[in-house]
């Protein structure tokens, strides 16, 4: 192909580039990033929410240093959090993905069946699920019930409540189940009848074949499941009742900030906490990333 | 054997996780003073009361709010949908200038915890006007805000066979053609996806509506459900029940209706040959 | 059809009720202010004024009703109705006074009273009061005053409230216990309770453990001769916290008060989640009026008595409040409003005791005279036994108390459930809620 061909085919894919990228960049800009950005000014100063703007005052640093050597409760709540993600994540992620393989197939009511499945997704962070959670896990509930336990009520008890939170978690598995479904939709059948043609069983080609296709969608939900289960505030707020109790056991990181910012009216320290849960995200984020390159194999050859 | 093995699996799966679901029904079937006495599934003393009850309540009744919870969910998959497939494609299949900046700033506009942008957002809109409007709750999504989308969207499209662009290409066909005649067709998976998560996270979504909405003609599902409860005060848990149970079927309908477009799916030899 | 039927009978019927209370209104009005100080009329352009509180439908309805009686009266002046459950009340109303679009009235409580009033989000009333404009003079005295902050007055109550403990009256006669009765000291109290729960075939407790309640802790203290707030610092020593951890731990030993798991169930505050609601216990440790709600759900028969100790410690408190933003456009209007639903006993017919005891004690009279409901007559009889008792009431909790009340929890729980010792539980509470209150 002669040069200048290719030359004004690649300023044309850079104009493309643009005009497909507009209404999200308008969006930032105009959006997005003014509130962000707006946020961190306000998490070096003594914003609380409610006094005029003339009585705003900078600390400087003041609301960042508090957190690491001040405040006792933050430090907790990013115990809590760490535990919780730790856990909670590769959980949920295999209950999707064992769940996905189990639906994949098309067969009668498998429509029905992903949508049973997807049923306790559907609850959200509802009031009604903090009564439905609390009755399950209660002393005499379907829990100690059913396993035929004397066991306490495990949502009051400090030593098992951030558990029955994870449990909470793996029990609304339905977004990555919905979007590994439609990951192994992608996979192109063909790939499955030449592995059969050549001979090889069911777990070969799930490990060659499956796993590879699938790795794109196994990387997003890796990534989002993280950031939500680091940011997990709705079934901590729901289930506690906005207070992380008993005895902050469940006070997940955003729990307190947003206790911070909107109870305790420290809307400053609040937007502080949450700067810095920027950036230990980016972090994870960007390791996972680059890790990304050396298991994740794209359609498009790239990587 | 092996099939009726992979059914019981399935079956007893299915029951831990909807018993959770069905106790939630049978309580919105049990008096009020059952519904706080015991935790039992079996409503002792059935009564439907709190159907009629709930769906009539606060003056404007509850069809009211499935309509407006509805109309914005609607809505928010289209623009959602629309929006953000167009930054998408940009990501996964076009080279222009500054592109890992730009897919950077995206990720990060996930990881900020929302909480400290609801003042911030509240004062902007307020100087577009938009408050005691739905614009609040609908223009961003028309704007790609919500990154979570695009990037599902970009891992989508980065499974689209190369080939078929190239195929293309030596037909004529140009970015905006490509776009057109590759793209949308292929990302089927990825907008049923992108459009199934948009509705039901509308249709739960509590605070943003919350703030935004403040005419009781005007204000959706999740608000009004937590209008029957006053925890310190009059709380009508009947009735709450009962309508969180029916806030349910839409949602579920729309999943059912929906996942039906990932099981026809999509054939990438079809479009090659 | 119906609707709009239903609504021009009420309309009706809110002309006719206006039309009668003018005369009793002027009435009130004129008490003991000299007439020459009536500042010049409200301007009578039409006007709509934002009017936002927390609730459920019950209080919606009456709340609407009662401001339509205003527009009866006023008809060039309307309102712009929103409430909400009580859950995100707050949180809204901070992001609407932040976003410098605060609603011209608004319901408020004790918690947030300071936090709003101190950072200058409230309009101060004093120049109303003074100017007649706003008359608080049938208000029990230390109610109205329960509304100042450094000297301003930031809210006018809606009506009364004062701590009650609710107890199980029903199951008392069934289990052949004496119910408690005011005036019975703590160790009396924790007595009475220790042989429930053999009695009941380890069922249930004799009493909920309020040693997470800030109000029990409040009383407490103030029969020694302390206050829980003392120039915006905790006025108890760690000696005293420590031994009031330590009174509910011996509680918990004998059986007369249950296991924390059972505790925190109802610690939270929650109507639908007190022992004496879903059965776990004989008493719960709540405020007087909220009988009426918490009767509702549950089949026993309740009583309502004061907190244990003596009865001196309680005050009229105010339920809650309604603030004017000091930002308003329409102050003069929205303080009107305001006189109005405190002093219509019209209002206080539809409100009952929703918004606590009516604050007018014309108008508590009035609504005494046409409450039906049982339970509501127990809370009126109770309240009306109390004002005879009440003693001085305390400033109104400072900034932070909403916080130092949820610290309170957090570190009272920790005690019950073993992770830490009454001392070191006590320390860890004076040192936190002083930082929060500072």
């Amino acid at each position: 192909m002669p040069r200048s061909v290719k030359g004004s085919s690649r300023t044309r894919e850079g104009v493309a580039g643009y005009v497909f990228l507009s209404p999200w960049l308008i969006g930032l800009m105009g959006i997005t990033a003014i509130p962000m950005l707006g946020s961190l000014v306000l998490s070096f100063t003594s914003y609380d929410l409610l006094s005029p703007w003339e009585d705003l005052e900078f600390v400087g640093v003041r609301n960042y240093v508090r957190m690491f050597t001040e405040d006792p409760h933050y430090l907790h709540a990013v115990t809590v959090t760490v535990v919780f993600a730790v856990v909670a994540v590769p959980l949920k992620l295999g209950a999707a993905l064992g769940v996905a393989l189990l639906l994949n197939r098309e067969q009668r009511f498998t429509g029905i069946f992903r949508g049973l499945f997807y049923l306790p997704s559907l609850l959200g962070g509802s009031v009604a699920l903090a009564l439905v959670w609390r009755a399950m896990w209660a002393k005499d509930g379907a829990v100690n019930t059913i396993l035929g336990l004397d066991g306490p009520n495990w949502i009051n008890e400090p030593d098992y409540a951030l558990g029955t939170l994870v449990m909470l978690a793996i029990w609304q598995f339905g977004a990555p189940m919905v979007i590994f479904l439609a990951g192994l939709k992608q996979i192109p059948n063909e790939l499955y009848e030449a592995a059969s043609v050549d001979g090889a069983n069911r777990w070969r080609s799930f490990w060659h074949i499956t796993l590879p296709g699938l790795s794109p969608v196994i990387f997003f939900n890796l990534v989002l499941e993280t950031i939500n289960g680091f940011q997990g505030f709705t079934s901590a707020y729901v289930v506690s009742g906005g207070t992380g109790g008993p005895v902050d056991s469940t006070l997940m990181y955003t729990l307190y900030l947003y206790q911070s910012g909107f109870t305790d009216y420290e809307m400053g320290y609040a937007s502080a906490m949450a700067w810095v849960f920027l950036v230990a995200i980016a972090i994870i984020t960007a390791v996972m990333f680059s890790t990304g390159k050396f298991w994740v194999h794209y359609g498009d050859g790239s990587s | 054997m092996k099939k009726l093995a992979k059914l019981i699996a399935l079956l007893g799966l299915l029951a831990i996780v909807l018993y959770p679901l069905l106790w939630m029904l049978a309580t919105s079937f049990k008096p009020a003073t059952e519904i706080v006495g015991s935790i039992g599934l079996w409503p002792a003393e059935p009564t439907t009361e709190h159907y009629p009850s709930g769906w009539s309540s606060m003056d404007v009744g509850f069809g009211r709010f499935f309509l407006n919870s509805t109309i914005i969910a609607g809505l928010t998959v289209l623009a959602n949908c629309a929006s953000c497939l167009l930054a998408a494609y940009a990501f996964a299949r076009l080279r222009f200038r500054a592109r890992k900046l730009w897919f950077a700033a995206m990720i990060g506009t996930l990881l900020l915890p929302g909480h400290v942008l609801i003042v911030p957002q509240y004062i902007l809109f307020k100087a577009f006007n938009w408050i005691d409007t739905t614009a609040p709750l609908v223009v961003p999504k028309m704007l790609a805000t919500e990154a979570f989308f695009i990037f599902l969207m970009v891992q989508f499209m980065r499974g689209i066979p190369r080939e078929l662009d190239d195929a293309a290409r030596i037909d004529g066909a140009g970015p905006y053609q490509l776009f057109w005649r590759i793209i949308v067709p292929l990302s089927k998976p990825a907008l049923v996806t992108s459009a199934i998560f948009s509705f039901i996270w509308t249709w739960n979504d509590f605070f943003t509506q919350l703030i935004y909405l403040n005419d009781l003609e005007k204000i959706t599902v999740p608000v009004a459900l937590r209008n029957f409860l006053d925890s310190t005060g009059q709380t009508s848990l009947g009735p709450m029940f009962a309508m969180s149970v029916l806030s349910l079927l839409p949602v579920f309908a729309f999943f059912v209706a929906f996942q039906r477009m990932l099981v026809q799916g999509i054939n990438t030899t079809g479009i090659k040959g | 059809m119906h609707r709009a039927a239903m609504s021009q009978v009420t309309s009706r019927r809110a002309l006719l009720l206006g039309a009668l209370s003018v005369p009793v209104l002027a009435a009130c009005g004129g008490g003991g202010e000299p007439e020459a100080q009536t500042p010049a009329p409200l301007s009578t352009d039409p006007v709509e004024l934002s009017v936002f509180w927390w609730g459920a439908e019950a209080r919606a309805k009456s709340t609407e009703e009662a401001l339509k009686l205003y527009t009866a009266k006023n008809p060039n002046v309307t309102f712009k109705n929103t409430w909400q459950g009580n859950q995100g009340y707050f949180d809204k109303l901070a992001t609407l006074t932040a976003g410098g679009n605060a609603p011209d009235l608004f319901q408020i409580d004790d918690g947030a009273l300071s936090e709003y009033a101190e950072r200058n989000v409230t309009l101060d009333l004093t120049p109303y009061r003074n100017n007649g404009r706003l008359d608080v003079s049938k208000f029990p005295e230390s109610l109205w005053k329960y509304g100042e902050i450094d000297g301003k007055l930031a809210g006018v109550s809606t009506g009364e409230n004062t701590p009650g403990v609710i107890y199980n009256k029903q199951l008392c006669q069934e289990l052949g216990i004496a119910e408690p009765k005011t005036g019975m000291s703590w160790a009396e109290f924790i007595t009475w309770a220790e042989p429930v729960y053999a009695k009941s075939g380890n069922k249930v407790y004799g009493t909920m453990d309020p040693s997470a309640d800030y109000k029990a802790l409040w009383m407490w203290l103030r029969q020694q001769g302390k206050e829980l707030y003392k120039d915006k610092k905790i006025g108890a020593s760690k000696e005293d916290v420590t031994k009031w951890f330590d009174l509910w731990a011996d509680a918990r030993k004998r059986g007369a008060a249950p296991t924390a798991d059972i505790i925190h169930e109802a610690n939270g505050g929650d109507v639908t989640k007190q022992l004496v609601v879903t059965g776990k216990a004989l008493t719960s440790f709540l405020w007087a009026n909220q009988i009426t709600d918490v009767q509702k759900n549950t089949k026993q028969t309740l009583g309502v008595m004061a907190y244990p100790g003596n009865p001196s410690a309680q005050w009229a408190r105010a339920a809650m409040y309604f603030s004017v933003a000091r930002t308003s456009a329409k102050k003069d209007r929205a303080v009107d409003v305001i006189n109005f639903l405190v002093n219509s006993p019209e209002v206080g017919k539809l409100w009952g005791a929703d918004r606590g005891l009516s604050a007018n004690l014309d108008v508590r009279k009035a609504v005494a005279d046409t409450l039906t409901d049982p339970t509501a007559k127990t809370a009126f009889a109770f309240e009306t036994d109390m004002a005879g008792k009440f003693g001085q009431a305390p400033p109104v909790p400072p900034k932070g108390h909403v916080k130092a009340r949820a610290l309170l929890i957090t570190i009272a729980e920790s005690v019950q459930y073993g992770k830490a010792s009454s001392a070191d539980a006590a320390d860890q509470f004076i040192k936190e809620a002083n930082a929060a209150l500072g």
